[in-house]
This record gives C-alpha cells, structure tokens and sequence, in this order.
C-alpha cells in the first residue's frame, strides 16, 4: 500500500515537474511567471497531514535542486520546501476555518509561495550568490504570489483529485 | 481543533532538514557524486527542453512580446531611427567616395599637366538669372580665384571663371553656347576654334580648310596668353564625326566632350600655369577593346546515307 502511494506520487510529480519545465518554463510569462510545481506541491501539502507534508516539500525539493535551471546548491529546496510543506499542513490541517474554505486555501498556498521564493533568494543571498537588484526582486516574488492567486485556483481541484486518488480521501472537487 | 503534532512529525522533520542541509554541504564541498547527480539529471532533460523550446517557442515569443509590449514598441521606433540614420550616414559616404574618386582624377590630371590647382566643390548648378549653361564653386576671392581662370576635373576640361565673389565663383561651362575655346589636335597639332552647343557636343572648325580631321581625333586646349582663360594641354574631347563639307571654306567636326558636366562634384581652378606646355602628355588613353569570345564550329560530314529499299537483287526471282 506504501510502496504503490508513493511510485504514484512520484508519477504525479514527474508529470507536473515534466509540464514546469516544458511549457511553463519556455513561456517568458510578465513579473517572472509562475511555478506550477511549486504550487501543485504546495497545494499537495496543503492536503496533506504534516509528515506527508514535510516529506513531499523534501522530495519536491529534490526535483526543483536536480531542475537544469537551478543555480543553488544540491539540498536547498529540500531544506525550504520540507519546511514550508509542514510548515503549511500543520497549519491547515489543524485549522478547521482553512479547512472547509477552498478560497482561503488559495490565498494560503499563495503566501506559501510567496514565503519560499523569499527565503529561497535569501538563502543564495547568503551563500554570496548575486542575486539581483532589489527592485526586481520584488518584481519576481510579488509577481510570483499574484500569478499564484490566479492559477492556484484551477491547480488546487486537480490536485485534490489526485490526492483523493492515491490516499482515498479528498477535498474542494 | 488545531492538530499539534507529535514527536514522530517533529523528528520527521528535524531528519528531512538534517538530510537537506547534509546535501548542501556535500554540493557545496563540490562532492563528485552529487554534481554527476545534477549532470546527469540535465542530460536527461536536455532533449525534453530542446524539445519542448521547439515546440512552444512561438507561444512564449507571444507571451512574451504582449508582455513587453511599450518596451517592443519603443526598441522598434529606436531601431527604425538608428535605420534611417545608418541609411543617411551611407548614402553621406557614397557621396563622399565619389567625391574622393573625383578629386583624386583632378590632382592626377593636374599633376601630370603640371598646373598649380585650388580644389572646389560644386555647390550648386546653373543659374535661375540667364539660360547660360554655369556651375557655383565653393571658391572664391578669399583662396585668390579670379576671372578667367580654367577650370578642370578629372577627365579634362569644365570651363572658365566668370564671376568671382568673396568665397564662391560662377564658372561658364564649356557647353554653354557662347563658350569658345582654341583647340588643337592631338599629334597633328592642327589648331581650330571648338563652340559649346548647349549640350553634350560642341562644334570644331579648322582654321586651315586644308586641315584634315578624322573620327576618334582627340581635342586639347591651345592655350591662351599667360594661361588665361585657358591653360594649355587640357584634355577636350574626342571627334565623332566629321560631315562632309566639300566646298566649305572650312572643315567642321562634331566633337564630344571627355567630361560628364551633369556629375560635376569636385573640380579644380588652375591658379598658375604650366611652366612648359605639357603638349600631348594629358591624352586620355584610348579605352581596351573588350575582348570577344570566339565561337568555332565543327561541321563534320555525315557518312554516306545507306538506300532503306530492297535491293534489285532481293526482287529478283
């Protein structure tokens, strides 16, 4: 049972990792885009009880570090996103309010996103990476949270599904 | 009721950002398995991106031009100015290479008559005050140009100064109708009198009815007293043909001029004379026949025809 959730997670990941860098990534979107990787495992998390949570944000992560467009090192957005995965699981798992409110789900995987590009950028930051001007900075990740305000809305039913699909249990279809 | 979590998540937890920053390190310390991990991975997904670049390209190029679409406009409306200067600046230097290629034919010509030359750049043409036929240099009295001065380009002869004002001069050209000049022909060193007809032609008339001018006979200036209005062995024209003129008390020639009046660009005033009169030297040589490509054909005969009908014998019973 173990074994047969994960290989279709790791499917479904596969897939929306495949779909970032294949069309997402070669669409110069306005104010840097959006990540629908980012936000599928967020909304993923979201769904999830925190372990589940923590230990998808990890190996999403992994995907994002092996991703040819990451200039981090090997490790950094396992170390963010497990964080930030149980970090929001624990947050909504135990809050009835976000529970039965689909909208201010959104609205949380949005500040989520927004959370991550920002440590993200100041993790290389200290790493002594360049990491660009302010300005423009603020362009990508404010740019990155409203694109996840309008796309969230269309991922989050799919990945319920999904979600209902491997673990039996679903929400907001 | 909020969920609290347990010690098991909270380890969880602690484990996963343990592993993570354990992977950081390794990469960071520039462990070999970790970077042929990333290396790999790329070269795995290398094809699918070619791919997909391919593919979506166009539709990213479309994104991308809605969103940058003042930015596209005023790179456009920059790059349409930077064009139009580009075309200015090139059109600026053709002219300027002509005008080049002129003045080096005029010192050439100078040189090897020996004249002492001040270059001029023609500055307007003909006059809206006469018909006459007359060209405005850029110099004048300023640079000691005064009347009666020849003027000269590259193939030969332009015409005299006739007004000179402060920093321009008015040169007749010698197309003009009321232009005479002395000529004499090259080599046989006859001498007649060449009129401007208003174009690209004049008319010789022999001094000397006896004198005989033939079709391709190249006309020099004789000469005038102290190298005014004409210097000698300026290069003229060339005759073209010569009517028949039995009878007439002189023989007539039409002549065509050596220089393209209606090019002028840069010309040359000559200030001072040759010291000697550099006589046929200024003979503009005659252009090389282009050779002609010679076309020979074999006719070889063909072999005896052979009679397609039966022979007598074969009829024959």
């Amino acid at each position: 049972m173990y074994t047969r959730r994960s290989v279709n997670t790791v499917a479904i990941f596969l897939i929306v990792y495949l779909a970032q860098i294949m069309i997402i990534d070669q669409v110069h979107l306005p104010f840097g885009g959006f990540s629908i990787f980012l936000i599928f495992t967020l909304c993923w998390s979201a769904l999830s009880t925190p372990e589940v949570g923590a230990i998808t944000g990890f190996f999403a992560g992994l995907f994002l570090d092996f991703a040819p467009s990451s200039n981090g090192p090997i490790g950094q957005w396992a170390l963010i996103l497990s964080a930030i995965g149980f970090g929001i699981a624990f947050l909504r798992y135990g809050d009835d309010s976000l529970r039965s409110n689909p909208l201010s789900l959104v609205v949380f995987v949005a500040a989520a996103v927004v959370v991550a590009v920002t440590v993200y950028i100041a993790f290389n930051a200290l790493l002594g990476t360049d990491v660009g001007r302010v300005a423009q900075l603020l362009r990508t990740v404010l740019g990155n949270g409203l694109w996840t305000l309008a796309i969230a809305p269309f991922v989050l039913p799919a990945a319920s599904r999904l979600h209902q699909a491997v673990f039996e249990t679903g929400e907001f279809q | 009721m909020r969920y609290g979590g347990d010690n098991r998540s909270r380890l969880l937890l602690v484990t996963l950002i343990v592993t993570s920053l354990f992977l950081i390190t390794l990469d960071l310390r520039g462990v070999s398995l970790i970077t042929g991990l990333r290396h790999g991975t790329q070269s795995v997904m290398g094809p699918f991106q070619r791919a997909a670049s391919s593919a979506f390209s166009p539709v990213g190029n479309f994104f991308s031009e809605i969103a940058h679409l003042g930015r596209t406009h005023a790179e456009l409306k920059s790059l349409e100015a930077q064009n139009s200067q580009l075309r200015s600046t090139l059109i600026d230097r053709k002219n300027i290479e002509t005008q080049i290629k002129q003045l080096k034919s005029v010192l050439n010509l100078a040189g090897n008559g020996g004249y002492k030359v001040v270059n001029a750049k023609v500055i307007s043409q003909g006059t809206s005050a006469s018909f006459s036929q007359s060209i405005t240099i850029d110099v004048g009295a300023n640079a000691h140009i005064t009347r009666d001065m020849t003027v000269i380009c590259g193939d030969g002869l332009v015409g005299v100064v006739k007004e000179v004002y402060a920093s321009t001069a008015l040169v007749i050209l010698e197309s003009d109708p009321s232009f005479r000049v002395g000529v004499r022909i090259a080599g046989s060193q006859e001498i007649g009198i060449l009129s401007g007809q208003g174009t690209d032609r004049a008319i010789l008339q022999m001094l000397d009815s006896q004198s005989t001018v033939k079709v391709g006979d190249v006309l020099l200036a004789r000469g005038s007293e102290g190298g005014k209005p004409f210097v000698p062995g300026v290069p003229i024209g060339t005759v073209t043909s010569v009517p028949n003129s039995a009878g007439s008390v002189s023989q007539l020639a039409d002549v065509q001029f050596f220089t393209h009046l209606h090019t002028l660009g840069i010309v040359a005033v000559v200030v001072s004379p040759p010291v000697s009169d550099p006589r046929d030297a200024l003979v503009p040589p005659k252009p090389l026949p282009t050779p002609m490509p010679t076309v020979t054909i074999y006719v070889m005969p063909s072999p005896t025809p052979v009679p397609s009908g039966p022979s007598p014998s074969a009829t024959k019973k």
